[in-house]
């Protein structure tokens, strides 16, 4: 296999232009995916069927169907709907935080279910409102259990956002395959975006277990 | 706990029985498409070679899938090229980047079909067939539209396809860092985004173009060419570097052109005769 260096040095800025991008997309995705999945996550655990049947059905749609396909009905459905035309920016970060939405209701979900109902109970024996048992026992109990849950959904987001080149979102795929298409070689464009998204999911790697440890 | 067993063994067994099914019938239907685009003298027991073609069959007229079979101008024009030459051989729709790097191992595709367009920057790489095709890129825009010449396309929103001629040729106008240059994997998509007002204008090969306005007329879009900005380019067969092949099929790729049964493939497929004064006269 010949391996042409010299055209991904002509690249390299444009490779990086697009891991900001990726690095921008995901971290803007994972803040609103987090804040939407927290409400999400609550509605999933209401006592009334009826009231948490919404919630559900969004959970079940958006982990049953493929983020490919979610990305497209984003772009060309409800940007368009909602802003007046497409904009691969917009379509990003909705289309991201949508899908990470429903995975990160499931980690919340999971995080304070798993804590034992004897310490909301026993909180509660002790005078709490059910709101200071929540905020004071249960939830510094829960989130150091979703801490790794959520690194590894992180981990996921960066990978995924590299679907976004199919709406020419300018990310690192996008430029692999803008260099792809020039030279008509794929070799030198997908490796090189490989080893950028293994750099940035390493380091995320490192970060989460530096984060674990001191929590 | 017995009966419940036996359901689910004859369930596993009916999801196995269905695999495999789906396995078979996947290959009659290749050996069928095979034997539709011209092969059914494979039938002979003589041990010559089946040349493989691999072709990326979304760019409708030039090579499409319509259900399981591949159609389109190509196709046409490569069953009569190797009748002339006397070879049997096999299209497969195997997507861009597969035909690009098998293409270029050269061992189970040994060439590839897919209205590639001759240019420098891929001879590197590859080798190419004389010139079969002449086309050039065409602008489509919405009616109304201040777009009047690819000049004016410099600060507008574009959308192409990756790796097209048109998407070099934008970035030779715009830049390629140029973020208002869109580039997407298909012409469909690329469309959509024109379509959904993400994008002022679509550069793409004529072809297509026309193709594309006359199959949506309600989306009221124009067609513009400019052929000074956008030249000629022709397209060739797609060879691994040092192909033997090459020698083969040029010679009857000339004659197909010269007898007259291009110009018949041609009319099937565009409606008028071709003019074959460039052509001709390509390199």
């Amino acid at each position: 296999m010949d391996f042409n260096f010299d055209i991904i040095w002509g690249y390299l800025p444009l490779f990086l232009r697009g891991t900001l991008y990726t690095i921008g997309f995901s971290i803007a995705s994972i803040i609103l995916g987090s804040i939407l999945g927290l409400g999400i996550g609550f509605g999933r655990m209401l006592k009334s069927p009826l009231w948490r049947w919404p919630f559900d059905v969004y959970v079940n749609i958006f982990r049953g169907t493929p983020l490919y396909v979610q990305i497209l009905i984003v772009h060309f459905g409800l940007v368009p709907f909602l802003y007046g035309s497409t904009n691969a920016l917009i379509s990003g970060v909705v289309a991201l935080s949508l899908n990470s939405a429903a995975y990160a209701a499931e980690i919340f979900r999971a995080g304070i279910q798993s804590v034992d109902s004897g310490q909301r109970e026993a909180a509660l024996s002790l005078g709490m409102t059910r709101r200071q048992s929540m905020r004071f026992v249960v939830l510094p109990q829960a989130i150091k259990r979703m801490v790794p849950a959520f690194g590894n959904e992180f981990i996921v987001l960066v990978k995924d956002s590299s679907l976004l080149a199919l709406v020419a979102a300018p990310e690192i795929m996008y430029w692999g395959n803008t260099m792809k298409g020039q030279y008509m070689r794929i070799w030198e464009p997908y490796l090189t975006a490989a080893v950028i998204y293994f750099i940035l999911t390493y380091s995320l790697n490192k970060l989460l277990a530096y984060i674990e440890r001191r929590m | 706990m017995k009966t419940r067993n036996k359901w689910i063994l004859s369930a596993l067994i009916a999801i196995l029985v269905l695999a495999i099914a789906g396995c078979g019938s996947d290959n009659a239907n290749n050996a069928s498409s095979a034997s539709n685009t011209g092969s059914s003298a494979a039938e002979t027991n003589a041990p010559e070679t089946v040349v493989k073609f691999a072709s990326d069959a979304t760019y409708a007229p030039m090579e499409y899938m319509d259900k399981d079979t591949i159609k389109g101008f190509d196709i046409d024009f490569i069953a009569a090229v190797m009748e002339e030459a006397g070879m049997k051989y096999e299209v497969v729709n195997t997507g861009w980047d597969t035909m690009l790097q098998s293409v270029q191992q050269g061992t189970e595709y040994q060439a590839g079909l897919s209205a590639v367009s001759i240019t420098d920057e891929r001879k590197q790489t590859y080798d190419f067939s004389i010139p079969y095709f002449e086309s050039t890129n065409m602008i489509m825009v919405k009616e109304g539209s201040d777009i009047k010449s690819a000049l004016d396309l410099k600060d507008k929103t574009v959308a192409v396809q990756t790796a097209t001629t048109a998407d070099e040729l934008m970035s030779k106008i715009m830049g390629v860092g140029n973020t208002k240059l869109k580039r997407f994997d298909s012409n469909a998509v690329a469309m959509m985004e024109l379509d959904n007002g993400g994008a002022d204008a679509v550069v793409a090969d004529i072809a297509i173009v026309r193709e594309y306005i006359k199959n949506n007329p309600k989306m009221k879009l124009v067609g513009i060419k400019d052929t000074p900005n956008f030249g000629s380019e022709y397209y060739g067969i797609l060879f691994p570097k040092g192909s033997e092949l090459k020698a083969k099929l040029d010679p009857a790729i000339q004659k197909v052109i010269e007898n007259g049964k291009y110009e018949e493939i041609y009319k099937k497929w565009f409606g008028e005769a071709p003019d074959l004064t460039n052509l001709k006269n390509a390199k």
